[in-house]
């Protein structure tokens, strides 16, 4: 059996997740499909999987034109999708749950649980005869790739011809990744072909007979895997091929006898390792790294460490202990997060009351805390004079902004009552959702920052935005800091081979 | 080009404007609609006296609502309020009974809210329980220890002058509990709407995350707000038993229900979805002019029980059909 999909087109609001996507799914094979956040992944095996119906485009199984329109539509026609999130019901055993909606019944009203029992045995052995699982224990408390693999059998109860898998391993412990690994291999000798949605390219690699790379939800390519490599998967994933106009701009020269203001060593927390780190007044050292790969989590780590297992920081300085939002405020550390509307923004809330959430106290009465609703509304105002921010009035609810504008007041937090106040600001995805020209007044309003003696750290997906800002660029890959770049040896392949994992 | 595709976005944003408008204004005009119903239909409605015995009957009211939206604000929910409010209407009687000089059966009163106030918070901050189980238990609990200060039996019998004016005296023919009830809202608004404290919370209740972010101590804002509510909820206990003349085991339990649905009638005003003192002032005029009305028109207890309910649904049907409103 072959599944076509051409010419695929799915609009959301404002953006398009698809653009005329065309791919081949057939029952002889894994599929990798790989692509970085955004890339459109989810939403392809969601159409695929009839859950999502495509804006436009063609779908044909065995030269057949289909419309699938749901969940049950698609595994009528045997294509089954086991999603990232898991589906499995806690506190019934995994023989239930493989039956879920399909028990055995007596009298047609009681649960025959000895032929439940029987029939999810056999329907284990059927698919996977060496596998061994206690399917009469709770779903719950079997290791997680067996957990896994009852979700597969349950999605194999029919006849099912292409299983979509998305990210199975996400969750696995390493050692647990290669029961399932086993597993994926054999499906396509039965008879029934993977689609596999991994972060993992060493898996995807491992798994997969042929790739399909969607990149801005473009179809990049798709070719055997025979033969690939890791970096050739990301260099397919990243190269839009762009030429950034500011990469040749030279750079402020920085001056290395300062002392740097933050400097952390040995730094460890559960999701990023960097043996040293440090950034001197007047830099913007941008962090790069496939998703995933901890320049986020180390980001967000130099302000707000919850989770530090270990390491040192000196900032100013000072050795700090303390490395939570509250104290590195106070030391001078702006954090402007990603994902707006979730880390630094509260919806219902006006521009002026959002931009006063930091320094509320610049437009209220010194000492005892009252708040001047005409004296918070000039330093708002000057606030989005000062960022261009295009709103009604400083009273205009931000979520009636468009993106550009909401990420202005994302950042204008740290400049409303504190011009000046900040010697380090981390921004993670700075122009994440904005226009073209609100990305321009961004990226400027950096480098003045730069220039004003701030120290910049910027991460960013976006790499031709790193390349016109940074000054320096560290790169990141399983988690770790692996490799460090200097203008001007920027451009797209060498930021690409920094993060493949090679060492520079 | 752009002129033909800019018109119908501005048409969309005014009607939207329009509806937000016409919501945010929706239960003022309910309201209004029932005061001169209620005064044109019901003969001793509109008369002087009526409405100071609408301004006293709902102070109490009032002043737990008060409390419960400094929880609303910070997304807490003080479900222990009525007994709280049942304890410290207890706790003062039966000190002053025994002989205790009223400051300090005020304080002990007070001090029993702040008291039950902290533990509710540390539970919900600290140990992680949702503020909606800790205080429902909290409630549960009270509600044993307030039988078992009292019990089971009424405390009267001495209570002072001093402390019976409380609840029943009356300056210029203005109940003393309405200039209370006035004085609490005034300040409650002033910090809510006016100090840096009262916009923590709010950004705390609003999106904690973004708050944490911002380098705002999320659990301190969170901890405060049970506090307050629970203190609150200790001086409407105080001023119902110098109302009533005597302390009761089972009084204030009423204050939770029509203190919840004050709060939610409030929230469908002014800044729909989010509780703001002057919401839940209106809130209650609105549950007080209806109790009155339906009082004096006759009907029995549990028709307003059923009404009340009917309100509840109504208005928070209102706000989470209009906002992205999260109760839990």
């Amino acid at each position: 059996m072959a599944i076509i999909l051409s010419d695929i087109v799915m609009d959301y609001p404002g953006t398009r997740a698809l653009d005329r996507v065309g791919v081949e799914f057939r029952d002889d094979e894994v599929h990798g499909l790989i692509g970085e956040n955004g890339a459109g992944k989810t939403t392809l095996v969601s159409i695929l999987g009839g859950s999502r119906l495509a804006t436009a485009g063609r779908m044909t199984l065995d030269g057949e034109e289909v419309r699938l329109t749901d969940a049950g539509d698609a595994l009528a026609r045997g294509i089954a999708h086991v999603s990232q999130e898991g589906s499995l019901v806690p506190g019934l055993t995994a023989a239930e749950n493989i039956l879920l909606g399909a028990e055995p019944r007596r009298l047609g009203a009681i649960v025959d649980r000895r032929a439940l029992s029987r029939q999810a045995r056999e329907l284990l052995t059927r698919w996977f005869p060496d596998v061994e699982i206690d399917l009469d224990a709770p779903v719950e408390s079997l290791p997680y790739a067996d957990q896994k693999i009852v979700e597969i059998v349950r999605a194999l109860r029919g006849s099912v011809r292409i299983l979509i898998l998305d990210e199975p391993t996400a969750t696995l412990p390493a050692r647990e990744k290669e029961r399932l690994w086993a597993i994926v291999r054999r499906l396509p000798t039965q008879g029934v072909g993977v689609v596999l949605i991994s972060h993992f390219l060493s898996e995807i690699l491992a798994l997969s007979d042929r790739i399909t790379v969607l990149r801005d939800g473009r179809l990049v390519e798709t070719f055997s895997a025979a033969g690939a490599d890791e970096a050739r998967l990301v260099r397919l994933m990243l190269q839009r091929g762009q030429t950034g106009g500011a990469v040749d701009a030279p750079r402020g020269a920085v001056d290395t006898a300062v002392p740097p203001v933050i400097e952390v060593s040995d730094w460890q927390t559960a999701d990023a390792t960097a043996g040293h780190f440090a950034v001197r007044p007047g830099e913007i050292v941008g962090l790069i790294g496939l998703t995933g790969s901890g320049h986020f989590a180390f980001a967000r780590s130099l302000y707000d460490a919850p989770d530090r297992i270990g390491g040192a920081m000196r900032f100013a300085g000072e050795e700090v202990a303390d490395v939570s939002a509250a104290a590195m405020r106070r030391r001078g550390v702006a954090f402007v997060p990603d994902h707006r509307m979730i880390h630094s923004l509260v919806a219902d809330w006006s521009v002026r009351e959002n931009l006063a959430m930091v320094h509320p106290e610049a437009g209220a009465l010194s000492a005892l805390g009252i708040l001047r609703p005409a004296r918070e509304g000039r330093e708002a105002r000057r606030v989005m004079g000062r960022l261009a921010v295009k709103a009604s009035s400083p009273e205009q609810i931000v979520t009636e902004l468009s993106g550009g504008n909401k990420q202005k007041i994302s950042i204008g937090k740290w400049l409303y009552g504190a011009e000046d106040r900040y010697r380090l600001m981390i921004f993670v995805e700075p122009t994440e959702g904005v226009d073209i020209g609100a990305k321009r007044e961004i990226h400027q309003l950096m480098k003045d920052l730069a220039r004003a003696g701030c120290a910049v750290v910027v991460a960013s997906s976006d790499l031709i935005e790193i390349a016109d800002l940074a000054t320096r660029v560290v790169s990141f890959a399983g988690g770790h800091a692996i490799g460090e770049l200097h203008w001007p040896n920027f451009s797209e392949q060498s930021f690409i081979a920094a993060m493949a994992g090679a060492r520079s | 080009m752009s002129a033909a595709l800019a018109a119908p976005r501005d048409d969309a944003a005014g009607r939207r404007r329009l509806k937000q408008g016409l919501l945010r204004y929706s239960t003022l005009i309910v309201l209004a609609l029932l005061f001169i119903g209620f005064s044109i239909g019901v003969d001793r409605f509109l008369t002087t006296s009526n409405l100071l015995n609408i301004l006293q009957q709902i102070s109490m009211l009032t002043i737990v609502a008060i409390g419960l939206t400094f929880g609303f604000a910070a997304r807490e929910m003080d479900l222990s309020v009525g007994f709280m409010a049942g304890l410290a209407g207890l706790i003062a009687p039966l000190l002053l009974v025994a002989g205790w000089p009223m400051p300090v059966a005020l304080l002990a009163g007070l001090g029993a809210g702040l008291a039950v106030g902290l533990v509710n918070a540390l539970l919900v901050t600290l140990v992680g329980v949702p503020s909606l189980i800790a205080t429902l238990a909290m409630g549960s609990i009270l509600f044993g220890v307030n039988f078992l200060l009292s019990g089971g039996r009424a405390i009267y019998g001495g209570l002072p002058d001093s402390y019976l004016v409380l609840g029943q005296g009356r300056i210029l023919g203005i109940p003393v509990v309405a200039f209370i009830m006035l004085g609490a809202v005034a300040l409650a608004w002033f910090v809510m709407e006016r100090t840096i404290f009262g916009r923590y919370v709010y950004a705390v209740g609003g999106n904690l995350k973004a708050a944490e972010l911002s380098g705002i101590r999320g659990r301190r804002y969170r901890q405060a707000a049970l506090v307050i509510s629970s203190l609150f909820a200790a001086v409407a206990g105080l001023l119902l038993s110098a109302r009533l003349g005597s302390g009761q085991p089972n009084a204030g339990q009423d204050y939770l229900l029509d203190g919840l649905a004050t709060v939610f009638i409030g929230m469908t005003m002014f800044r729909p979805g989010t509780a703001t003192i002057a919401g839940t002032f209106f809130g209650a005029l609105f549950i007080g002019v209806i109790n009155n009305g339906l009082n004096l028109v006759g009907l029995d207890t549990y028709i307003q029980s059923i009404v009340k309910g009917v309100i509840i649904i109504v208005a928070v049907a209102v706000v989470s059909r209009t906002t992205k409103l999260k109760l839990i």
